[in-house]
């Protein structure tokens, strides 16, 4: 999502919320919200119509293992019964969505006799901590980066942090991991004989997972930056700014009373998709990294048709995703009071 | 076993002839050994296994657990030539070969302290033939052996009467409490390998119960199984126990206490899940790790290393790798065709080379190590201009054979050396094929239709040392569902039934054999190397190292005597 | 991956019309002065040219076959046997196969925008044209399918579609078009609407004055000038994107498959042999870096060197 170039995906969101006047704004606000909160029951529903369709799209059956002992034919057949998969696909689909209304995903294919959601709870802690810490340094390193240089614009400093955020932002993630573990585990490991920093499947917070998040948060800080510094070179630009500049404020007041301000409000709208692309970038870096979060249980599902697993997961995303982009836009409303409810 | 592709020397079946009494150690304990603090062994399992209940486990990952936690009641001897006691002291067999009695170990104990009686054995195995469980490894080995099982298979799994009079007809009985009676439908000199298997355990009734909440119905499977999710439910008769789950990261084993044989001297048994090679491997250097597998990439690092080098050993398992031809197909029916493709392999390379010598070349069926093993017919020998001599022969042309595809499972192992097999056969034949590369789930729906032209790498690996395991695969009964194939082979099936009944172990050897050379002779498949496993083991890990198949890591099936010298 | 535009004006400069040609010009002055852009375009460039080259390089023995295996040299470091970059695990040399893969890597690339263009421009149209139900509609369904996570997205359509494809590099190329339009052409509509919406304001206060011209022909007339600028530049900016998407597809082993070399393939395949031969891994891996690092500073030059907001 957030490889969207141009300001179209976001931008587009803006206007949409520059619209008709309530009367009142906490009125206005809980209508905002609830139709919000409505408007996640088709997108939801659609996500499921799409997923449902396109796994039963593949001819393979859940029962065919890619190794060990085949189960004979009967067995299947008892199989396909036990998950209804002998049904027609209107009534599998809608038992489905009957299903989900009540909160089961159903049992996995893969994992016999696990629910989905037990598995998505288990593998949830991983993907997480993963999230929240790059979160935590995402914010602020970018914003940081972003103001330093805005403040410091067309200098070295200028440069060489703009620089690196757009190094940072054209290398994938998946790239980047790969290299970090070239440099800091293998080559390291070679010049110095101890192992630094390695990947790994333990969940401890400890320096395991340094590697992973950098390289989760990596694209996102350099976005982060860029944004940032836009927008304050906006603001200082500002009336107001030069006459607090003129007043002979230090620098710093100004900055964090003035300009900060008024300059996080674009950022906070990227917010909402920073969230989407931390999910969907998780999908890379457990992928890379080994770690048994949910994007890597996605990875493993899709692989393997388990059928319940990727309709669970996918749900779940979205609904993170919607979600997260509600928070934001509620958050919004309250940073920016230009803002308009629709 | 039928496996599907890795040459990752992780998690595969394993074995060895020769009986290693590996790292500087015998069984024996040395006057070196190490503190209790310092008894532990960490190993990697490679993958989670889906369920700790022995009897729905099928992949040796898995079974690398149920075989520390519970136990069958024979086991395999060291040298592979004979079985030997585990949970069942003695056995005996009627003349007509129909009734096996087995009388238990008088005091073997659960890891709780109860006594393990003949009606766990009779509940453990109902619980295992349960259709509605539907476990993996019921077909063909205890259904197509024990009396009554015959229609596992067609049982109406929705109906719990029907599965309950089902379980209740199968030959299963305990005249005492410490005797197993198991009544087979036909005569089978095999079956006492079969009883070897991790999969026939006793199970507890009451405690299955108890963590299901109560009685519950045959056709609830779920109930059935949440004992199997808790380690203070998961009680067992093997010896180790486990103490800890932490999914997706490890399971941690402890002495049983109550084992018959004793308690072992490994105080903390962990299985690691790490499924890259190369974050196990690094693990391993820390010292974290004291058994894992070598994955292929890093073969050359570990043979440079001086002291890597020392670690790490070359173990033969009991499994073989072949290409299949779709039979059904013009111009893989001819024989000649096949034999052409199979005679243009230069197998020395692929294992040499491609596959950096941690496999070995070869052109049979049965694999080194256990009874049945000839390598005398060298008609699959790599023989490039015999091959084309054979093409034109048949009178095939390229063009005929340029559509067809090599069937490939979308995993680095598969995709190596099957880039390199299609190599060799556009070189050595003069062609032009393609791979196929698509997901490994789909592949296995794929053969079963039988919508391929060429697939494999294909192979096999023992359940347990004895021909019968093997040549089953190639009847024509299997056709679809293991002879992916299907070649016709005029006697063969006749031949392997014989065989497969007979109780003359002679006779059945010879048989075999003749089965065997049709195989090869034929070229019913393309047979192509031996799998042997590339692991590094630390220095101080003192274990027996057996030649038992199906065995996941380097002497997981004698951890119970295994122990760690001081460091 | 590509960085979004900071500010892309939606607002339409009527007086453009006389200056039409001047934008054009200005633009490319501007663009020549940005260094950075300048590299990037050098850069790709390059890229395009070795990629069009490699079969011919191949056919006059300058450049190794990136098929052709030779299993005695597996895995060789940069420099030796005769191969500049290393050899893969079945001795296939490095270097070709990286110039063959980037010609997997910028089709993909350039010519799913060609894809996205019209499906973009289509519903983009359509929505601002008709506007009131068609156009509300139209933007709920976009809002929806923004909503799916375009990364599963992907996957999901590559994993089902995967098996229809096999044997045929052209249907798995097709076939990987198709999974990248789908998910990437809703930030173009939305622009497209947008501009739409613009020119209508003012344009139907015009068409009501004056005679006969259906609309939709001055829209039209009036959007591709105007709007030409933003959609190349989101069209460059898309191209950084679908390599990325391709990539990843290819290193999780969807996508295109063996033995058609890709960098994504490649940095898999290296991934593996990270200890014992870790340059496998760097040049694939420095390969994508450069190649979107180019397309991301041309991406930023044009959308400079396009912003009338920054004419002087």
């Amino acid at each position: 999502m957030a490889v969207i170039a141009g300001r179209s995906r976001w931008g587009a969101l803006l206007p949409a919320r520059f619209s008709t006047l309530f009367e009142s704004r906490g009125a206005s606000l809980a209508v905002f919200i609830v139709r919000r909160i409505l408007w996640m029951i088709p997108i939801v529903f659609f996500v499921i119509v799409i997923t449902f369709t396109l796994m039963h799209l593949a001819p393979g059956s859940p029962w065919d293992k890619s190794g060990g002992r085949q189960l004979s034919k009967a067995v299947v057949d008892n199989l396909n019964a036990r998950y209804g998969l002998n049904k027609p696909l209107w009534t599998q689909f809608l038992l489905y969505v009957n299903n989900v209304i009540h909160l089961d995903f159903g049992l996995s294919y893969q994992y016999q006799n696990k629910t989905v959601s037990s598995l998505l709870l288990q593998s949830w802690p991983y993907t997480a901590t993963l999230g929240g810490l790059a979160f935590l340094l995402i914010v602020p390193v970018g914003v940081g980066l972003g103001v330093l240089a805005a403040l410091r614009q067309n200098t070295r400093v200028d440069y060489i942090t703009m620089g690196f955020a757009t190094l940072a932002a054209s290398f994938p993630n998946f790239v980047v991991g790969s290299l970090m573990v070239v440099v800091f585990s293998v080559l390291l490991y070679r010049w110095t004989g101890g192992n630094f920093f390695l990947p790994s499947s333990d969940f401890k917070l400890d320096d395991h997972l340094i590697m992973p998040v950098i390289t989760l948060s990596l694209l996102s800080i350099a976005f982060t930056a860029r944004l940032t510094r836009a927008s304050t070179l906006d603001t200082i630009r500002q009336d107001y700014v030069r006459t607090a500049w003129a007043k002979g404020l230090p620098e710093r007041i100004v900055v964090i009373k003035h300009v900060l301000k008024n300059s996080l409000i674009p950022v906070v709208t990227i917010l909402g998709p920073l969230f989407a692309f931390l999910v969907t970038g998780s999908v890379v870096v457990e992928d890379v990294f080994n770690i048994p979060g949910i994007g890597r249980a996605f990875v493993v599902a899709v692989a393997s048709y388990d059928y319940p697993m990727i309709l669970g997961t996918t749900i779940l995303f979205s609904l993170v995703i919607a979600v997260a982009n509600l928070l934001v836009d509620v958050l919004y409303v309250f940073i920016d009071p230009r803002v308009r409810l629709t | 076993m039928q496996l599907g592709n890795s040459i990752r020397a992780v998690a595969l079946a394993s074995a060895g002839m020769f009986v290693v009494a590996a790292c500087g150690g015998s069984s024996t304990p040395s006057a070196n050994l190490a503190p209790a603090a310092q008894q532990t062994i960490t190993a990697n399992d490679g993958t989670e296994p889906n369920s700790y209940d022995p009897t729905q486990q099928t992949y040796t990952y898995e079974a690398g657990v149920g075989r520390n936690t519970f136990e069958a009641l024979l086991k395999s001897k060291p040298d592979l030539s004979d079985v030997q006691p585990a949970a069942a002291k003695s056995y005996d067999v009627s003349s007509d070969g129909l009734t096996y009695t087995f009388h238990l170990q008088p005091n073997a104990k659960w890891s709780d302290g109860k006594p393990v009686t003949a009606s766990d054995w009779v509940y453990g195995y109902q619980h295992f033939l349960n259709p509605a469980l539907a476990a993996g490894y019921v077909d063909p080995f205890f259904d197509g052996t024990i009396a009554g099982a015959q229609n596992y298979g067609s049982v109406d799994v929705t109906s719990a009467s029907a599965i309950d009079s089902f379980l209740a007809g199968l030959g299963l009985s305990a005249p005492d409490a410490n005797t197993f009676v198991i009544k087979l439908q036909h005569p089978a000199a095999y079956f006492k390998w079969v009883v070897t298997l991790w999969v026939a355990v006793p199970i507890r009734k009451d405690v299955v119960e108890s963590a299901a909440g109560g009685a519950f119905p045959s056709t609830d499977t779920t109930k059935a199984e949440v004992w199997a999710n808790s380690p203070a439910t998961i009680i067992g008769n093997g010896p180790f126990k486990i103490s800890e789950i932490v999914s997706k990261d490890h399971v941690t084993m402890v002495p049983n206490s109550n084992y018959w044989g004793g308690a072992p001297k490994i105080q903390t048994l962990t299985y690691d899940f790490i499924a890259d090679g190369n974050t196990a491997f690094s693990k391993y250097q820390t010292g974290a790790l004291d058994i894992t597998g070598v994955p292929i990439a890093d073969v050359t690092v570990v043979r440079a290393d001086p002291k890597l080098s020392q670690q790490a050993h070359l173990f033969p398992t009991l499994t073989t790798f072949w290409m299949t031809f779709n039979t059904h197909e013009t111009p893989f029916d001819n024989a000649d065709v096949r034999m052409a493709f199979a005679k243009s392999i230069d197998r020395q390379k692929l294992a040499v080379n491609v596959l950096h010598d941690t496999d070995k070349a070869y052109a049979w069926f049965i694999p080194q190590g256990m009874a049945g093993a000839d390598n005398t017919d060298n008609a699959q020998s790599f023989d490039p201009t015999a091959a084309k001599a054979l093409l034109t022969k048949a009178g095939v042309t390229a063009d005929q054979l340029n559509k067809f595809k090599l069937l490939t499972r979308n995993s680095s192992g598969s995709k190596t050396i099957n880039q390199f097999i299609i190599d060799q056969w556009n070189t050595n034949l003069g062609l032009n094929m393609q791979l196929d590369v698509i997901d490994s789930h789909t592949v296995t729906t794929d053969i079963r239709k039988g919508q391929f032209d060429i697939y494999g790498p294909d192979g096999w690996g023992a359940d347990y040392p004895d021909q019968q395991d093997w040549f089953d695969i190639f009847t024509s009964g299997s056709c679809r569902s293991l002879n992916w194939g299907c070649p016709t082979l005029p006697g063969y099936d006749a031949l392997v039934q014989k065989a497969d009944t007979e109780l003359n172990q002679t006779q059945r050897n010879k048989d075999y054999l003749t089965a065997q050379k049709m195989l090869i002779d034929q070229a019913a498949v393309g047979f192509i190397y031996q799998q042997y496993e590339y692991d590094l083991i630390q220095p101080w890990v003192n274990y027996t190292h057996t030649a038992f198949d199906d065995q996941n890591l380097p002497g997981d099936n004698y951890y119970n005597t295994a122990y760690i010298t001081a460091h | 991956m590509a960085l979004p535009a900071v500010a892309v004006a939606q607002e339409v400069d009527w007086d453009v019309p006389e200056k039409q040609i001047g934008l054009w010009q200005d633009a490319w002055q501007r663009f020549r002065r940005n260094r950075l852009a300048l590299i990037g375009a050098a850069i790709v460039v390059l890229l395009v040219l070795v990629a069009v080259s490699g079969p011919l390089l191949v056919h006059f023995g300058i450049l190794k076959d990136p098929l052709k295996q030779d299993v005695a040299f597996i895995e060789v470091g940069p420099g030796q046997a005769g191969h500049p970059l290393g050899s893969d695990e079945l001795g296939r040399d490095t270097l070709s196969r990286l110039i063959f893969g980037s010609r997997v890597s910028l089709s993909v690339g350039i010519l799913v925008q060609l894809i996205i263009l019209p499906i973009g421009l289509a519903i983009g149209l359509t929505a601002g044209y008709f506007g009131g139900r068609i156009d509300n509609i139209l933007m709920r369904f976009t809002d929806i399918w923004y909503a799916f996570p375009d990364l599963l997205f992907v996957l999901v359509v590559v994993s089902v579609f995967q098996q229809y494809t096999s044997g045929s590099i052209v249907l798995q190329v097709l076939m990987i078009f198709g999974a990248i339009a789908l998910v990437n052409w809703v930030g173009l509509a939305r622009l497209v609407r947008g501009q739409v919406l613009s020119i209508k304001e003012k344009e139907f206060i015009e068409a009501a004055r004056s005679s006969g011209s259906p609309p939709l022909k001055l829209i039209l007339k009036h959007l591709l000038p105007n709007s030409l600028g933003p959609i190349i530049v989101t069209l460059t900016f898309g191209i950084p994107n679908a390599i990325f998407l391709e990539a990843f597809l290819s290193f999780i082993g969807f996508g295109i498959q063996p033995p058609t070399p890709t960098w994504g393939q490649m940095v898999n395949s290296g991934y593996e042999t990270i200890y014992a031969n870790p340059s496998s891994v760097v040049f694939p891996a420095v390969a994508i870096g450069i190649t979107l690092l180019a397309f991301t500073f041309i991406g930023d030059g044009l959308r400079d060197a396009l912003d009338p907001r920054m004419r002087r």
